[in-house]
């Protein structure tokens, strides 16, 4: 999973300033490469009989499954129970506008991104900055991660209604009402609002920690230099958090693509108009409500390649920037 | 073993009771536990279980659609309830080519609720609801006026055009219409058919419905602005939620109403539909289909359907149980059942009937037209 790969690369940052982890790094090294040279042959089976277990578990319990899920996208539903279809399922998938819808919001969510990674980014460096009041802050934008998707969807279906508080608020100042949830062109972008306002507590305490790297005497000497702040945050947090930065992109990507579930099913059901169906909604239905496994299998077995094209990708961008370094 | 998503219910408890004791007066030395699912994922688990050949030898079914998919892996159980067929109604939504798969527990339909204190205010006779469109409207524009909305409109799943498709098909549809439908013969282009779907239309852009119907679901924020009084009718159900036991504690038993659907198409006779809501229904894999079926048949006990219809809110399945004390609504509803007809939408498949609620929102916002709507629907309903 590209989390638990990239979580070391954001450490060796913070180290990477300092000479010990260098050597640290090259003993270890040192010290493969002596054992690897001249061993007995039990020393030399030891390696595969220590990653045995975690090898066999991972092909057991994920491959294989995996490979049982592909092979089933390509059998029939209902009456075709069980026969090969070839791919039928696959092209079903093609001709539904519910899937293209589902895949496009996919796509506005990789647009949306920026927005979602600049947010916490913003509200970091003013805590950083030490705004007035940036203890309460701090703990006050954590607070929303905590809660579980269903309770934020349900708090925000209450505020969101159309006889709600936010447009009751709207009203009293002469602006009409809108139907947050209910009118097709802005239901997603309310969905993906929610989302980045309950999730983005935990990418704040990232760049809080990215910042404690941060060097104070670039800062100090750029704000004795006259920079103001927004010289400030393009030419020295920005490129000294870049590795943070990353990994925040990659973590809020993958979040996005995955724990939307939550939301969808207690504020919008997919809807209005379909409109805010994500692949994993459409599983879902096509599963459970449709009686659809094989074209639900087939579904899973195209999100699984966009996620993996998604994380591949993102793996390159964090190399990269490690790279930069 | 069973599954089912009621008996996990404090008010569905005296039920399964009575159920039990039939069927261990029957069979003493076979032992049944009740698994409750949560409903949300109800078919979720029961398509693994069905994916695996493995699971409850007994379980409750939604009519219609839901049981008619997945009829594969089900036992036909008509030698096993020949007895039960005069006593209990609803055997259609748990038939498939002629085979009946379950059986009935309650009865499901779509009765249209209207509160009688509104109408007073809106200084309409509460005794004599309207019989005929026009009335019905001139009815709505006096309740408008006096301050609530025609309708507690609820359409955030889609469920609020399938709910107005079967109340008010019967005064839309003729009879011969109405009989082809249910039998699979549904003629999408047939003007009463485009009728159903443009008074849809009509009612959203007249103002009849309460706001934001599109994001108001109609489990339970619609069924919420009909008993707090905000709107004056509202399309319900007959049992489980949504209907005249639940309204009848916020509105009163005398307050609450049931009315015929008003007729649209001159010579149609408006009535009640109605199908089995959920029944129970016998697995394919189970080891003894008798001993199976005998456990259907004492959850469709009478005795075991009374303690159902009095404490959890239902109607039930037998006819013969007496509702005398449920208030006017429900003995409207029971006086009508012997005249219904199944409901339209349950004659749909699935996946016509998502799409329906993806369309019917489309109509009401303005995003799509009737005969858009309808050309989609025939499409779909001629694929599944």
């Amino acid at each position: 999973m590209p989390m638990g790969n990239a979580q070391p690369s954001v450490r060796p940052a913070q180290a990477g300033r300092t000479d010990g982890a260098v050597a640290s790094g090259a003993a270890r090294r040192g010290g493969r490469s002596r054992r690897a040279g001249g061993g007995s042959r039990t020393e030399r089976l030891a390696p595969y009989v220590l990653v045995a277990p975690a090898i066999l578990i991972i092909v057991l319990l994920r491959l294989y499954p995996l490979l049982l899920g592909v092979n089933f996208s390509f059998t029939g539903d209902g009456a075709r129970n069980g026969t090969p279809v070839g791919l039928d399922n696959y092209l079903e998938l093609v001709d539904d506008p519910l899937f293209r819808t589902a895949l496009g919001n996919v796509g506005l969510l990789v647009l949306l991104l920026p927005v979602a990674v600049a947010i916490p980014g913003l509200l970091a460096t003013f805590i950083y900055l030490r705004v007035p009041g940036h203890r309460v802050y701090r703990s006050v934008y954590f607070f929303p991660a905590v809660l579980s998707p269903v309770i934020v969807g349900a708090i925000f279906n209450l505020l969101l209604a159309f006889d709600g508080p936010l447009n009751a608020a709207l009203g009293s100042v002469g602006i009409g009402s809108v139907d947050w949830l209910g009118n097709p062109d802005i239901a997603m972008f309310v969905v993906v609002g929610v989302h980045i306002w309950a999730t983005f507590g935990m990418a704040l305490v990232v760049f809080l920690a990215g910042f404690a790297t941060l060097d104070s005497a670039l800062l100090d000497a750029a704000r004795v230099d006259g920079a103001s702040l927004f010289q400030v945050i393009r030419h020295v947090i920005v490129p000294g958090l870049s590795r943070t930065i990353a990994f925040v992109f990659v973590t809020t990507m993958v979040g996005m693509l995955t724990s939307m579930f939550g939301l969808l099913y207690v504020m919008t059901s997919g809807g209005p108009e379909g409109s805010t169906y994500l692949p994993e909604y459409y599983i879902w239905i096509q599963q459970g409500q449709m009686n659809r496994p094989a074209l639900a299998s087939a579904a899973s077995t195209a999100l699984f390649v966009i996620m993996l094209v998604v994380g591949l990708l993102q793996v390159q961008l964090l190399r990269r920037a490690g790279r930069e370094d | 073993m069973v599954w089912d998503w009621k008996s996990g219910e404090p008010s569905a408890a005296p039920y399964i009771e009575k159920a039990k004791a039939d069927f261990a007066r029957k069979h003493p030395d076979v032992a049944v536990e009740f698994v409750a699912q949560p409903f949300d994922q109800y078919y979720t688990l029961l398509g693994a279980a069905i994916q695996s050949g493995k699971g409850p030898d007994v379980m409750l079914f939604n009519g219609g659609g839901q049981i008619r998919d997945r009829v594969d892996a089900l036992v036909p159980l008509d030698e096993y309830v020949a007895e039960d067929k005069e006593r209990l109604a609803g055997w259609d939504a748990f038939t498939r080519d002629g085979k009946i798969y379950a059986g009935p527990v309650t009865l499901q339909g779509h009765p249209i609720y209207y509160n009688k204190t509104l109408y007073e205010k809106a200084g309409l006779d509460p005794a004599s609801p309207a019989t005929t469109w026009e009335k019905f409207l001139a009815d709505c524009a006096a309740i408008v006026k006096a301050g609530a909305k025609c309708f507690a409109l609820g359409n955030k799943e889609g469920a609020g055009i399938q709910f107005w498709l079967s109340a008010l098909g019967s005064g839309i549809l003729t009879a011969q219409e109405y009989d082809d439908w249910i039998a699979g013969k549904r003629d999408w282009s047939s003007p009463a058919v485009k009728r159903v779907f443009q008074l849809w239309k009509e009612a959203g852009d007249a103002g009849l419905n309460n706001d934001g119907a599109n994001s108001t679901a109609m489990f339970n924020d619609a069924f919420a602005l009909f008993q707090s009084g905000k709107a004056a009718h509202v399309i319900g159900l007959m049992s489980d939620v949504g209907h005249w036991k639940d309204f009848n504690e916020f509105l009163t038993a005398d307050k609450l109403g049931v009315m015929s659907a008003p007729v649209v198409t001159a010579g149609t006779t408006p009535s009640l539909p109605y199908d089995g809501g959920i029944g129970y229904a016998v697995a394919k894999w189970t080891k003894d289909p008798k001993v199976a079926a005998d456990l259907v048949r004492s959850l469709t006990s009478t005795d075991a359907l009374k303690a159902f219809y009095a404490d959890a809110g239902a109607i039930a399945a037998d006819t013969t149980v007496d509702v005398s004390a449920g208030g006017p609504a429900v003995a409207t509803i029971v006086a009508e059942i012997k005249g219904g007809k199944p409901a339209l939408h349950v004659a749909l498949s699935s996946k016509t009937l998502d799409l329906m609620g993806r369309l019917s929102q489309q109509l009401l916002s303005g995003s799509a037209t009737v005969d858009e709507v309808v050309k989609q629907l025939a499409a779909s309903d001629q694929a599944g």
